[in-house]
């Protein structure tokens, strides 16, 4: 079992077999379906964020690149009016964002806290800009993707995309592997010594270890996760945008991680899922929903500082 | 089952009962969607999708209040039938469009989706809600494609198409005896369709583009290309900006002093709800639209006369978009006599609509835009004022359509 | 391009440059001194503008105008530092990211609240509303040089400030050893608060200043802070002096950039950012 921790058991527990349930009741109404799909593809983005954030130290403010470079790339390789396998295609997307975080986490990475914020804010801005201005790639106004993708494996076809409910239970189901991908790296040989490199990297380095080289691999696997992400955002509604790639992506997404309980990987699906909650509940409320949320977020930056998860955990440690 | 409006009280009662009705609506919906059965006297569900928050948020306002104005004004038209606004706030922002647009289809019901103000918007609008259910009207995004290869028998607009305000221009300029010229405008879609559709008449006549400058949007620092155009000494400028830009633009023109040298043509939005801010930098700019607060026909004096008593502000060209789609709805449920269930029914009486709009009588094209007169405006002492048409009837050409 | 327009674009570059000095300098006073990354820097910028048309429209005086902003932006950095941001010392930046975050939501909101949505715009005031004819064809704004000239009157007494004074000792001191001046008998919270105060200030200032030559519009400060920090990590987090020297890096690269290259003219101000930190990972004036 990945799940050692016995809140994160007691989370799996019940927040999948509820997530496999849901649809049933909802049936009729294809829009809670296609938001809750909506939380589920950026529950795995915030995930990767979390990992990066909250368990190797590494703060990025430019995160959002590669959940919008996710969409664009598939844009950019696949044919436009021809069906082609999900899968061959998550192969290519994640392997060039993972080249393209390579080269990336080489010049960020020689930086370290505040700088690192910004050097990584400024590269995503780069990139913001080129899709803006750029000709080819629909500016800002953005581009359509015409044709969904088939998921048949081996002949097998399991999933339509075109159908929400299938596409949720898609969504559902790679959000279930991303947390396990995390687990096993976090349990790991190389997730210990990460563990490490955050807490002291000087001593790390001391015991013979690359602490720059665990640092890339990690920042790697983050961007590669974050551009699956946005490659499943691209397709939900086939449409991708250069605003998946501000600032304000990011920024949310580090709130969502923070709200869920940094550092803990499943608390990036309670995060994201609250956040989103409250920001359709506020957004109802009043056209100014962007005050109670700016609220909402001083005051758990102030008194909330261990998030959800965090504050799960107490409650079932004190219940002992 | 959200908000329930008596015709005669629009706008303010709804905001008490919002958030406690959208808390029970959340938690019930999927219960009372089930529920809800088709009967004449169920309420007409208009959704609004319209920025009233970030750059946008002044035009979203203006377009609501018009639209409810129209509703509001025509209420005994509707042969019993209650509208049910469901307001949705775009932010501007086309990537939750997709999503926004979803849920007033398929979670709201809505019979009827107005919006967006934004062209990237309409695109996410229009790519889930085409051949749907909904009728979509756009009461201002201008982007080509809505009327031309993405027209559907279910979008209308009642606005206009980048390409109808800018392309008389160019027939302008040579009037004038303008031979080169500079364009400019942001470097988004909407921007670069006004300026194509100016190079297109201004090329037929024998003009000759000098030089397109595309601004990265939305920067507005634009003291640079302005001493570009100067090195460049041409004839005359022709430039799309709206909004904050086009302040900023104008008064940056004048102050580095080619106003009086280098004449300004634009398409209307330049001086369109900005003359206040730009004041006398703005004076003797030349543009084309199809409407002008000051136009002298009735229609006209009547709306701005009732919009200032119900809101406490003049109106504007977004309110009168918004109107018009208010009076292009409250026909089509007229002449249907309330029933709208049959939506081919629905979109035919649509299609042969001649709205009597403020900014005068129009109908629409085979690909759902008006077909409207440009009025040519030249800014004096403060005042958009008419100077004469630019072009009649103006037709968008819609490139691409074929579904209709 | 002749000689004239490319002198006439220098002063472009320059005196865009001084003005993102100008707003930098809160900034990067505030982080150096306090350690503290203000996000919602923007937001003050923004602020100080809507606070200068709404006086200026009162007062009929845009002097006037511009003095009471300046005081209630002093005043909100105060109040803010005294609320919130004294909690902060002590926790990592992610959560100094996540509040002034929040803050940009709450002043976003309240601007919409309190002054509405519509473009608005200050005229420039009567004494210096002219023209100075360059070429025969291009004349420049007196304004744009009077704000020119101002921000480096500010920057000059920023240097005095900090290099000539008790209290610019004291933020030196404070910079490189917190716990030491606090031994001293100097009451570090107190210095805190007058260097956010004065940083909010500065932002506010930089906000009044640009009122009559920018547009006001919801969203102005978030797209000047980018620009800000590029701004300051050239500079070097911290250092006014490097602030000065990347700020007007910043103003003419972009302004030729804008003309020469217009295709990827805003990337250019981040590839320079990138390729500086290659070299030179701290900044160029990193102390």
């Amino acid at each position: 079992m990945i799940f050692t921790n016995k809140t994160e058991q007691l989370f799996v527990w019940i927040f999948f077999p509820l997530a496999l349930l849901l649809p049933l009741f909802l049936e009729q109404n294809v829009f809670y379906i296609n938001k809750l799909t909506t939380v589920l593809i950026f529950a795995i983005f915030v995930m990767s964020l979390d990992y990066l954030v909250g368990r190797c130290g590494l703060i990025t403010l430019g995160h959002s690149m590669f959940y919008g470079l996710g969409g664009y790339l598939f844009f950019m390789i696949a044919p436009e009016y021809e069906a082609v396998n999900f899968w061959v295609y998550t192969f290519y997307i994640c392997v060039i964002a993972a080249v393209i975080a390579l080269l990336v986490g080489v010049i960020v990475l020689r930086t370290s806290g505040i700088y690192m914020i910004m050097i990584t804010l400024a590269i995503a801005q780069m990139c913001f800009y080129f899709f803006s201005d750029s000709i080819h790639f629909g500016g800002n106004d953005g581009l359509f993707i015409l044709m969904k993708p088939d998921t048949s494996l081996f002949g097998l076809a399991f999933f339509d995309l075109d159908n929400p409910i299938h596409f949720y239970y898609f969504c559902l189901l790679s959000l279930f592997n991303c947390l396990a991908f995390w687990k096993l790296v976090l349990a790991s040989r190389f997730g210990r010594i990460m563990d490490a490199v955050k807490n002291n990297p000087d001593r790390t380095t001391a015991l013979g270890y690359n602490v720059f080289l665990f640092r890339l691999i990690s920042y790697v696997m983050a961007s590669a996760l974050a551009s699956y992400a946005g490659y499943l955002f691209a397709l939900q509604y086939g449409y991708v945008n250069p605003s998946m790639m501000s600032w304000q992506t990011s920024g949310s997404a580090l709130v969502m991680s923070i709200l869920g309980g940094m550092g803990s990987i499943y608390g990036a699906i309670l995060g994201t899922a609250v956040y989103s909650g409250l920001h359709y509940i506020f957004e109802h409320m009043t056209e100014h929903w962007l005050l109670p949320m700016g609220l909402m977020i001083i005051a758990m930056v102030m008194v909330f500082k261990s998030g959800i998860a965090g504050f799960i955990e107490n409650w079932v440690e004190r219940r002992k | 089952m959200v908000v329930q409006l008596n015709n005669k009280n629009p706008g303010k009662t709804m905001n008490h009962y919002k958030p406690l009705v959208t808390a029970a609506a959340v938690l019930l919906a999927s219960v009372l969607s089930s529920a809800a059965a088709v009967a004449k006297e169920d309420p007409i569900r208009v959704g609004i999708m319209l920025p009233f928050s970030g750059v946008y948020a002044a035009l979203g306002d203006a377009g609501r209040n018009g639209l409810k104005l129209a509703l509001e004004q025509n209420a005994d038209k509707l042969h019993g039938r209650t509208i049910e606004y469901i307001e949705m706030d775009t932010e501007a922002r086309p990537d939750r469009a997709p999503e926004i647009a979803t849920a007033l289809m398929s979670q709201k019901d809505a019979d009827f989706i107005v919006g967006p103000v934004h062209s990237g918007v309409a695109m996410g609008m229009l790519k889930v809600l085409r051949n749907k259910k909904p009728i979509m009207i756009i009461p201002n995004a201008g982007a080509n494609v809505a009327t031309g290869p993405w027209c559907a028998p279910n979008v209308f607009r009642t606005s206009f198409s980048a390409w109808q305000p800018s392309y008389p221009m160019g027939q302008v300029a040579l009037d004038k005896g303008y031979k080169k010229v500079v364009t400019m405008s942001w470097n988004y879609s909407f921007g670069k369709e006004s300026l194509d559709a100016f190079e297109e008449s201004f090329s037929k006549g024998g003009g000759k583009v000098l030089k397109k400058i595309l601004v990265p949007f939305p920067k507005t620092e634009f003291q640079s290309y302005i001493t570009e155009i100067a090195a460049l000494k041409p004839d005359a400028v022709f430039v799309f900006f709206a909004g904050g830009g086009a302040v900023k633009f104008v008064k940056d023109y004048n102050a580095m002093g080619l106003s009086g040298k280098i004449p300004l043509l634009g398409s209307g939005f330049l001086t369109e709800g900005t003359l206040a801010a730009q004041g006398n930098a703005a004076e003797g700019i030349v543009t084309g639209l199809h409407y002008a607060d000051e136009l002298d026909i009735p229609a006209n004096h009547r709306f701005r006369a009732a919009y200032a008593a119900e809101f406490g502000k003049d109106a504007d060209l977004y309110g009168v978009q918004g109107f018009d789609t208010g009076l292009l709805i409250a026909q089509a449920v007229d002449k249907l006599n309330g029933n709208i269930s049959d939506r081919d029914a629905l979109i035919q009486v649509m299609e042969d609509a001649v709205i009597p709009s403020p900014r005068g009588e129009f109908h629409f094209s085979k690909a759902h835009n008006p077909i409207q007169t440009i009025y040519l405006r030249t800014v004096e002492n403060g005042v958009n004022k008419v100077t004469g048409i630019a072009a009649e009837a103006l037709e968008d050409p819609a490139r691409g359509c074929r579904s209709n | 391009m002749d000689f004239a327009i490319f002198l006439v674009q220098l002063l472009n570059g320059l005196q865009y440059g001084l003005l993102l000095f100008l707003i930098a300098s809160g900034l990067t006073l505030v982080f150096g001194v306090m350690g503290i990354l203000n996000l919602a820097h923007g937001s003050m910028y923004m602020v100080g503008a809507y606070l200068a048309w709404y006086f200026t429209l009162h007062t009929d005086s845009f002097l006037l105008g511009a003095l009471l902003s300046a005081v209630i932006a002093l005043a909100l950095g105060i109040v803010i530092e005294k609320t919130l941001i004294c909690r902060l010392y002590k926790r990592n930046h992610l959560d100094q990211v996540l509040l002034t975050i929040g803050m940009i939501f709450v002043f976003n909101a309240l601007q919409s609240l309190l002054w509405g949505n519509d473009s608005l715009g200050v005229d420039v005031p009567e004494l210096l509303s002219g023209s100075i004819q360059l070429t025969e064809l291009v004349a420049y704004p007196v304004y744009r040089l009077f704000v020119a000239v101002l921000c480096l009157v500010l920057a000059a007494g920023l240097y005095l400030l900090i290099n000539r004074t008790r209290l610019g000792m004291l933020i030196r001191a404070g910079e490189s050893n917190r716990e030491m001046v606090e031994c001293l008998g100097i009451d570090i919270n107190r210095l805190y608060t007058i260097v956010f105060g004065a940083g909010v200030m500065l932002a506010a200032l930089a906000g009044v200043i640009s009122a009559p030559i920018a547009s006001i519009v919801p969203g102005m400060g978030e797209h000047v802070l980018i620009t800000c920090f590029v701004v300051v990590v050239i500079g070097g987090m911290g250092s006014i002096k490097g602030a000065f020297v990347a700020a007007l890096m910043v103003g003419i690269v972009d302004t030729f950039a804008s003309v020469l290259f217009p295709a990827v003219s805003s990337m250019v101000v981040y590839i320079l950012m990138a390729v500086i930190l290659l070299i030179k990972p701290q900044g160029l004036f990193s102390n």
